[in-house]
Formats: structure tokens, C-alpha cells, sequence
């Protein structure tokens, strides 16, 4: 193999480098470090994550095993009243429940319905929007157009929508047992269509460069090139957009469960909180809805602005 | 020798990054006389465009003009404020880019936006000045003008839409006009045509063109001199005959002979090892050494300045009277 | 041409593609349906260990012909037959799947033909494992070292992604990848066009030398006539579809026949300086959509006469060659 065109060969001078390394000098860590209001955000929703995890182990109390609970203690203020506890920090509602503790608990219901619901809307329009646009045609027109018909609905009509169905066809089932699944089949198949049409559009894209026909060439499947060389590629603005869902699930999940549709109050999550604590807003108990409220608005407003800097920090363009 | 129409003197491109300020244009100077054809040319990454960019005030943040100066007739342009640039742009300095496709708004028909650019650039009224446009439609060879004026460019074809921007370069009346590859997105028989215009139209216009270019070729018909560029830097200049046919610096010699020539045999094309180097990584000394078939010590070390070297200015320390 | 000697043969080769308008919008503007010819009765022959180049500007349907060659776009009529096999021949799945093995393609766009995602190690990896040419992982590894050093590469370089490459090295890892499922015949849809000049010579340099090397056939698709004076045995040019004009290499380019041949040359930049007038050109390439009637070039051809506006040239092969030409045919041209 000697004697070839190039005397001295091409050398690229730079080590290679594993992907941590590559990760930590990369301009997208590096825009990270820039903004200081991004860093909080995510400080704020790290911490929900770990509060959300940890409950079971920091919270003052269970609110939701009954034996725990003291009628006694019912309708605490928080503790800087002069009337309030520093047992219960945030007070407590009317069955003797520690608001904060609630709070801690409910957000572990919120965010697993989140999560669900993305990872469902995730597959479910990665993998369509996948086919639509690497087979085209007439497999392309159908889902495009259910898509289509999909998006003239809202997802609360949606929810509402399978939760009376399921409740119609399935009537000696249990509400407590099913609600969780009910709600992330609901979210999620209100929010496929964005990854789909997105993942499509990315497809039409990469699908004629050359790499993908290099792949035809040596003539491995269609369903093999899909997944192995086009996925990876089209992946990118998916993850913004998963973000930012996460965040519209979470609230689309607190408007079901306050209009009770969603989680019931035996497992609340924050909007069921925050619906049990609404009926005692004018009698002068304020914190039972507050708290829950500011807790959710928080979390939903920092992995907001989470996936905002995200999707700025990944367009090339902006760069 | 009377002033040169435009005059670049230790012009410095820089775009600062996190990792420190990149230099894309390492301190050139050259003249332009009035009616002459200068051509600049290089490989991509040499600072080509970067440097018509900076001309006329064009560079995208966050590049900027970092030292050195502009010259057009005798005055200083390049630290004008942005109004007086704009008037400068288009009356006195004419720009053709290279995408025939996006240099024209397709919402706008072409009568449109070279009525516009005349208005701008005299007192024309808008009668007078599609007048002017049938005129300039039909000097650059665009057959029916009077009626081809109210189409859009997409109805056009690339060479024709090509000509359309040479006629809107042309429109403010220019004494210089900066060609970025003007010919580089036509087909090669097209790319002839709009040579011979291009030429043709400078001479009886006598407009000064500085026509940037990576093909050795459009530079051999159109130029009467020419620059070659490496890594931000000037490597040899001078008249195109004796650049093109007696080469000095050691990269014009190689690029010459890595062009296959329809004249030649199947002889062997001369390579020049490696590739042009990246603005993060460029060497010590002589930006070339590495890739020199006829480098030595003082090359690795020390920046070569232009010396005169019979027609041509090359910056090479071959042709130091001391080392050689 | 029946050479038996060849090791491909394009016979009577159309690609027309369907450019209509969706059907409603046809319904609503009354539009009919509308085609684009890309490739019109094509034929021609590759021999074995030569370099066929087909030239052409755009439109002139040379890139279609090479991925119909390749077998990523099928035919609308003709044949295509790699040593005696046709490839559109279903019933020989076997034999097929054998030579697209022979059969490899280097691509234009050097950015574009790597995955950006897959490390360069997988790229050049990927035809191996997918016909199974290999043992195990750690001869497949070897072998994709040996590659990269064949075409001027470092074996380590295996670990970096593409994006760390510049456009002349990525374009030696496509010729690294092409070259490892052990080819015969090699497709080049312009693979130099992308690339500076100097870069341009290494490429083409060890394109041959590959060639000498390894016994190569080469398909050269190019819009530049010097790289293809330099590469090429035979050429083919190519206008709107159709071929104009075959020759040996050498003869074309001392004595083109056809006016289009002519054009081209005439228009190729003067780099020995010898101050030649250029003969006027006259129009661009039309639409091909809808092409001029009869002979595609009439409208801009010198020769013109009125059989050349109604009737189009049939192909004339002589010797070695091959003409489509009025002019020619009735001994009107010097």
C-alpha cells in the first residue's frame, strides 16, 4: 500500500475526543454559562425533579395516608402567622394535610403525567412523522391529514373526550387506578402531531442527501436506513420541543384535574390541589390554593425558559 | 501616476470569538486604478470575499475592520458612518454577488428594483428612470427589454438574471464595481457570455472592477491583474500574463499546475500537499511553510513582506536579495 | 457497440419524470399534465478498466443517468446491463445482490455524503458489514485502517467525526468508503466540483492511481472539460437529455464534431494566454420542460437548417464513435 499520490499523509492535528469532553467545550455549554437566568432555571427545576423524587423521604408528613392525619390540626395558617405552626411551614388544609407536603407529593403526580405524556407524543410523532416523510406518498397524505384533523381539536376536548369514553366502556372501573393512564393517553395524543410534522419536515430534508443514498446503494432496508442514519439527524429540534411540552403538559394535566376530570383528590396532583383549595379561597384559607399555584407556575415558567434558551442555543443561525 | 481609484492599506479582518480574535485578512494593500480589472483570487478560506466585503462596509458582525485603511479617490471610507456609506454604495461603488437567485427580491419585478436604484442614486424622474432601465436592460444583452422590464426574476433564466444584477450594479453609474464569483452558479458556456459583457461594459463604462474569484480561468479572460491570496495574505501580485504564464511564489506555481488544462496530455497534475489552514491554526512566519516544496529556516520563523520582483510584488523569501 | 469486452452497457436509456402540478390545482388552472425528460435514448458502452466520462451542463440530464446506472432510480425505458446482467432482471436476486456489490458511487457534495452523526470508523465500516466481507469486528476494524491509509488518511482518524475534516479529506473518506466493498465499477457524479483547485488535483490524482491500483472502471460525470481531458478515455457529451456526441478522448478534443462539442470547447477560459478570439455564444440551455422541437440544440447552433428544426438527428456510430448531427450527417460542417 506504499507509493500512493499523497507524500506525506493528512493529518488531522487534534486529539480526538470523547463526548463528555466534546459536551463541556461546546457552545452550547459554553451560551449556558453566559446567562445567569437560565442557570437559575434550571437550578429551579432540577430541584422540583429532586423534591419530586426525594418526597417520600423529606416530606413532613405523607398527606395521603389517612392515618397520618389529626382533624385537630385542620385549617392552619402558614408559619409566620401568629396562629401558625413551624409543623406545618405552609400550612395546612381541611383535613389536616401539610400544604407543603402536599405540595412535594402532588408534584411527583405532575411531573410523572408530564413526563409520560411526552415520552408517548414523543414516539408516537417521531416514529409518524419518521414514515411520513421517508416513504412519502400516499402513506405521507394519510397521517398528515389525520394530523391535520387532530390539530382542529383541543386537548382538553381530547381528554375530555377519552375520559367519557373510557368511563362509558369500561363503567365498573376504578377512577383512581385508570386516571394516570387516561391522562397521558389524552395529552399525549394531543401533542404528537408538533413532533411529527417537525420530525417530517426534517426527514423531506436529509432524505436526498447523499449519505442516505450511499445507504440504498449498498441496499439495506428502508426501515434500517430510517432508524440508523436519518434518526440521529432529525433528532435535534426534538428535544426542544419536548421541553417546552413538558411544560404544557404539566399544565394542560392541572386544568383536567380542576375541572375534575383529571387526577382525583385521593393522589392529587398540583391542579387537583389546587381545586380542593379553591373552595376555601373566599372563606379566608388562602394558602391551601396559593402555594400549590405558585408551585406549579414556578416549575412551569423555569423549564420554560429552560427549553426558550435551548432552542436559541441550538439554532445554528443565531450563533 | 495619478491617484488610484481605490487604495487598501494594511487592511485587517478580524471576528473576535470566546477563544480570542480570529484574523481573516492579515494586513493586504493594493491599488485599483481607474477602468481596471483586478482580480483576486484564491482557494476558499483565503479572505477573498471578506476583503470586497470590508470595501464597502458589507462585513457581517461580529467581523470587523480591526486596523489599516480605505481609499476611494483620496478619501479615507472604511470608518464612515453608515448614512454616507449607503450613498457611497451603489453610486460610486457597484457590488454583483454570486447567487443570481437571491440578489434579486423575487416579489418585486426587475423594472421595480432598477427604477429603484436609480431614483436612489440620481434625480431621475420615475418616467426618465425606466427609460434608463429599458437603456441598461438592452446594454446587457436582455433581449425585448421594453417588455422583459415588467417580469419577475423568476421568468428569467441564470445567465439572464445574472446580467439583470450587472445592469442594477451598473445602474448608479460606478467608478468601481466588486464582483464576488459573479460566474461561479453558471453553466460554463454562459459563465463566457458574461465574461465578455462584464469586460465589454467596464471598458465603455470605464468602471474599475475588482473581480473575486477562486477560478483561474475567468481570471486569465478578464483581468488585467491579478492578486492571489493565501490565508488572509497577498502572496504575489501583478499583471495577469506574467502572473498566469511565470508564476513566482511557490503556491501560485502549484495552483497553476493543479489546473487541468484542456491542452495537456494525462500527465500527472501537480498536487500541493495538505490543505489551506484553518484561521485557528495558521503557522508561524511564511502562512505557506508547510506546504512548501522550496521552504527553509527563516520562512518558519519570519512573515515575508512584498518585494518587487520584475512585474509582479511577491511575499516570498526566495526572492529576498539576501537569502537568495 | 458490441464490445464483449464491456463491462457496462446502457441501451436505449429514458427517464422521464412526472412534473404536473397536484391534481386539484390542475382541476382549478386548467393545466394538463406536464413531464420533464430528463434522459432521452441514451446509449452507450463502458469497457472494462477505462474511464467513461459523460459532460454536460444543467439540465443536460448526466447526474439522472448516474444514479439510474447505480440502480437508486429505476428507468422508464431501456436497460442497463453490468456484464450481461440486466439490473431492472428480477428474477436474479441473486446474482444481483452480487454485483451491487460491484457497484459503488463517490458523490458531489462532500458535506453531504457523510452521515454527521456516525463516527468515520462506522462510515467506511458500513458496505463491509453489510456484505458480510469480513470475519469479525476486529478484521473489519483493520480493514477500514488499510482504507484510510489507501486513500491518504491516517487509520486513527477513524475515531473523529466528519465535521472534523476539511472538504478534500472528507471527499478521500467517500472514495475510502466506495472502495470497501471491493468494486469494479465506480460512479463519479462531479466529485471534484465542490473542491478547490488544488484540493481538486490531490482527489484526481489518486483517482487514478486507485484506478491503476485496483483495476477500476470509471463513470465520470463532470461540467468541467478539463478534468475530464485529464481523466477520461472516452467522453459522452451530453445536451438536454440526449447524447450529442461520443469520442475517444483525444479525438474530441482535437477534432469535436458536433456544434454543441464545439461551443463547449470554444468556451473553456484561456489559460495559456494565447489571446484566442472566443466565437460567440449565443442563449442558454432552455427549459426541458418544454424543449425546442427537432434537434434540441437548433436554436442556438450555427448550422441550423430546416430538417434540424423539425426532425431529430438519429445517431450515427462510426469506428469508435458516435454522432447525433444533422450538419454532420449531410457533410455540411468542415
Amino acid at each position: 500500500m506504499s507509493n500512493h499520490s499523497v507524500p506525506n499523509p493528512v493529518v488531522s492535528t487534534q486529539k480526538p475526543q470523547g463526548w463528555l469532553a466534546r459536551a463541556i467545550d461546546s457552545d452550547v455549554f459554553y451560551s449556558f454559562r453566559q446567562s445567569k437566568l437560565v442557570m437559575l432555571a434550571a437550578i429551579v427545576t432540577v430541584l422540583f425533579f429532586l423534591m419530586a423524587l426525594l418526597a417520600p423521604w423529606i416530606a413532613l408528613q405523607n398527606p395521603f395516608d389517612v392515618a397520618n392525619l389529626d382533624l385537630m390540626n385542620s385549617l392552619n395558617p402558614p408559619a409566620w402567622h401568629p396562629d401558625g405552626s413551624w409543623r406545618f411551614p405552609l400550612g395546612s388544609d381541611d383535613q389536616g394535610r401539610d400544604v407543603l407536603s402536599a405540595i412535594m407529593y402532588g408534584s411527583r403526580i405532575s411531573l410523572a403525567v408530564g413526563f409520560a405524556s411526552v415520552i408517548f407524543a414523543g414516539v408516537m410523532g417521531i416514529s409518524l412523522g419518521l414514515l411520513a416523510g421517508y416513504v412519502g406518498g400516499m402513506t405521507d397524505t394519510v397521517i398528515m391529514r389525520i394530523a391535520d384533523v387532530q390539530l382542529t381539536f383541543p386537548a382538553i376536548l381530547i381528554a375530555l373526550l377519552i375520559d367519557g369514553t373510557v368511563a362509558g366502556l369500561f363503567p365498573g372501573l376504578n377512577r383512581e387506578n385508570s386516571a394516570f393512564y387516561v391522562l397521558v393517553l389524552s395529552i399525549g395524543l394531543s401533542f404528537w402531531v408538533q413532533y411529527a410534522r417537525t420530525v417530517r419536515s426534517s426527514v423531506l430534508v436529509e432524505k436526498n442527501k447523499e449519505y442516505v443514498q450511499a445507504a440504498r446503494l449498498i441496499g439495506l432496508r428502508p426501515l434500517t436506513i430510517m432508524v440508523r442514519h436519518v434518526l440521529p439527524n432529525v433528532l435535534g429540534p426534538v428535544l426542544v420541543i419536548a421541553t417546552i411540552n413538558l411544560a404544557l403538559a404539566v399544565i394542560t394535566e392541572a386544568t383536567l384535574s380542576f375541572l375534575g376530570v383529571g387526577i382525583p383528590p385521593t393522589q392529587p396532583s398540583l391542579g387537583t390541589l389546587i381545586r380542593i383549595g379553591n373552595n376555601f379561597l373566599f372563606s379566608g384559607e388562602w394558602w391551601i390554593t396559593m402555594f400549590p399555584g405558585i408551585a406549579l407556575a414556578l416549575l412551569v415558567l423555569a423549564v420554560n425558559l429552560l427549553g426558550d434558551w435551548l432552542r436559541d442555543a441550538l439554532n445554528p443561525k443565531l450563533r | 501616476m495619478s491617484t488610484p481609484l481605490l487604495s487598501v492599506r494594511d487592511l485587517v479582518v478580524e471576528f473576535p470569538t470566546r477563544h480570542g480574535a480570529l484574523t481573516a485578512v492579515d494586513r493586504i494593500s493594493f491599488d485599483i486604478a481607474a477602468g481596471e480589472v483586478l482580480g483576486v483570487v484564491g482557494e476558499s478560506g483565503a479572505g477573498k470575499s471578506l476583503t470586497g466585503a470590508a470595501i464597502i462596509g458589507l462585513l457581517e458582525p461580529p467581523g470587523r475592520i480591526a486596523s489599516g485603511e480605505v481609499y476611494l479617490q483620496g478619501q479615507r471610507i472604511d470608518q464612515l458612518p453608515a448614512s454616507e456609506m449607503r450613498s457611497i454604495r451603489g453610486k460610486r461603488i457597484g457590488m454583483i454577488f454570486q447567487d443570481p437567485l437571491t440578489s434579486l427580491n423575487p416579489l418585486y419585478r426587475i423594472g421595480q428594483q432598477l427604477v429603484e436604484t436609480i431614483q436612489t442614486h440620481s434625480a431621475l424622474r420615475t418616467a426618465q428612470a425606466r427609460e434608463r432601465a429599458i437603456e441598461l436592460l438592452s446594454e446587457v444583452g436582455i433581449p425585448a427589454p421594453e417588455t422583459r422590464i415588467d417580469a419577475y426574476p423568476h421568468q428569467f433564466s441564470g445567465g439572464m438574471r445574472q446580467r439583470v444584477v450587472i445592469a442594477l450594479a451598473l445602474a448608479g453609474e460606478p467608478s468601481l464595481v466588486i464582483a464576488d464569483e459573479p460566474t461561479t452558479a453558471l453553466d460554463v458556456s454562459v459563465q463566457a457570455q458574461i465574461i465578455a459583457l462584464l469586460k465589454r461594459l467596464c471598458r465603455d463604462h470605464g468602471t474599475a472592477v475588482m473581480l473575486i474569484t477562486h477560478d483561474m480561468g475567468v481570471i486569465a479572460e478578464a483581468a488585467d491583474r491579478v492578486a492571489v491570496m493565501y490565508a488572509g495574505r497577498i502572496a504575489e501580485i501583478g499583471p495577469v500574463r506574467d502572473v498566469v504564464k511565470a508564476p513566482k511564489h511557490p503556491y501560485t506555481v502549484g495552483l497553476m499546475g493543479s489546473i487541468p488544462s484542456i491542452d495537456s496530455e494525462h500527465t500527472r497534475l501537480v498536487q500541493i500537499p495538505g490543505a489551506m489552514p484553518r484561521l485557528t491554526a495558521i503557522p508561524q512566519g511564511c502562512s505557506f511553510n508547510p506546504r512548501c516544496t522550496d521552504v527553509f529556516e527563516k520562512c518558519r520563523h519570519q512573515e515575508p513582506q512584498p518585494r518587487t520582483v520584475g512585474t509582479a510584488d511577491v511575499a516570498c523569501w526566495l526572492y529576498d536579495g539576501a537569502t537568495k | 457497440m458490441t464490445d464483449t469486452q464491456a463491462l457496462v452497457a446502457v441501451s436505449e436509456l429514458s427517464r422521464t419524470f412526472d412534473v404536473s402540478k397536484p391534481w386539484l390545482n390542475r382541476i382549478i388552472e386548467r393545466e394538463t399534465k406536464k413531464y420533464l425528460r430528463a434522459v432521452d435514448d441514451l446509449s452507450f458502452v463502458i469497457r472494462k478498466g477505462e474511464t467513461f466520462a459523460l459532460v454536460g451542463e444543467s439540465g443536460s440530464g448526466k447526474s439522472t443517468v448516474a444514479k439510474i446506472v447505480v440502480g437508486l432510480l429505476p428507468p422508464t425505458t431501456g436497460h442497463i446491463l453490468i456484464e450481461g446482467v440486466d439490473l431492472a432482471d428480477v428474477s436474479r436476486v441473486a446474482e444481483l445482490r452480487k454485483i451491487r456489490r460491484r457497484i459503488q458511487m463517490i458523490f458531489q457534495d462532500p458535506f453531504a455524503s457523510l452521515n454527521p452523526r456516525w463516527r468515520v470508523q462506522k462510515i467506511v465500516a458500513e458496505p463491509i458489514r453489510a456484505f458480510g466481507l469480513e470475519a469479525d469486528d476486529a478484521a473489519t476494524t483493520r480493514r477500514v485502517g488499510e482504507l484510510l491509509s489507501v486513500v491518504g488518511l491516517d487509520p486513527r482518524d477513524g475515531f473523529k467525526f466528519p465535521h472534523e475534516f476539511s472538504g478534500g479529506q472528507r471527499q478521500r473518506i467517500c472514495i475510502a468508503r466506495a472502495l470497501a466493498s471491493k468494486p469494479d465499477f465506480i460512479v463519479c457524479d462531479e466529485p471534484t466540483s465542490a473542491l478547490d483547485v488544488s484540493v481538486q488535483a490531490q482527489i484526481l490524482n489518486l483517482m487514478k492511481d486507485l484506478q491503476d491500483e485496483f483495476g477500476l472502471t470509471y463513470l465520470f460525470i463532470s461540467h468541467d472539460l478539463s478534468v475530464v481531458r485529464h481523466m477520461a478515455n472516452r467522453i459522452g457529451v451530453m445536451y438536454l437529455g440526449r447524447v450529442v456526441e461520443i469520442a475517444e478522448a483525444k479525438m474530441l478534443f482535437k477534432a469535436p464534431k458536433h456544434p454543441y462539442t464545439r461551443m463547449l470547447l470554444d468556451a473553456v477560459p484561456d489559460l495559456e494566454m494565447t489571446g484566442r478570439a472566443h466565437q460567440q455564444i449565443e442563449g442558454e440551455v432552455p427549459n426541458p420542460i418544454s424543449p425546442p422541437a427537432g434537434c434540441t440544440f437548433h436554436p442556438r447552433c450555427p448550422f441550423a437548417n430546416e430538417r434540424c428544426r423539425t426532425e431529430i438527428p438519429a445517431a450515427i456510430e462510426r469506428a469508435d464513435s458516435l454522432i447525433a448531427c444533422h450538419g454532420v450527417e449531410e457533410g455540411r460542417l468542415d
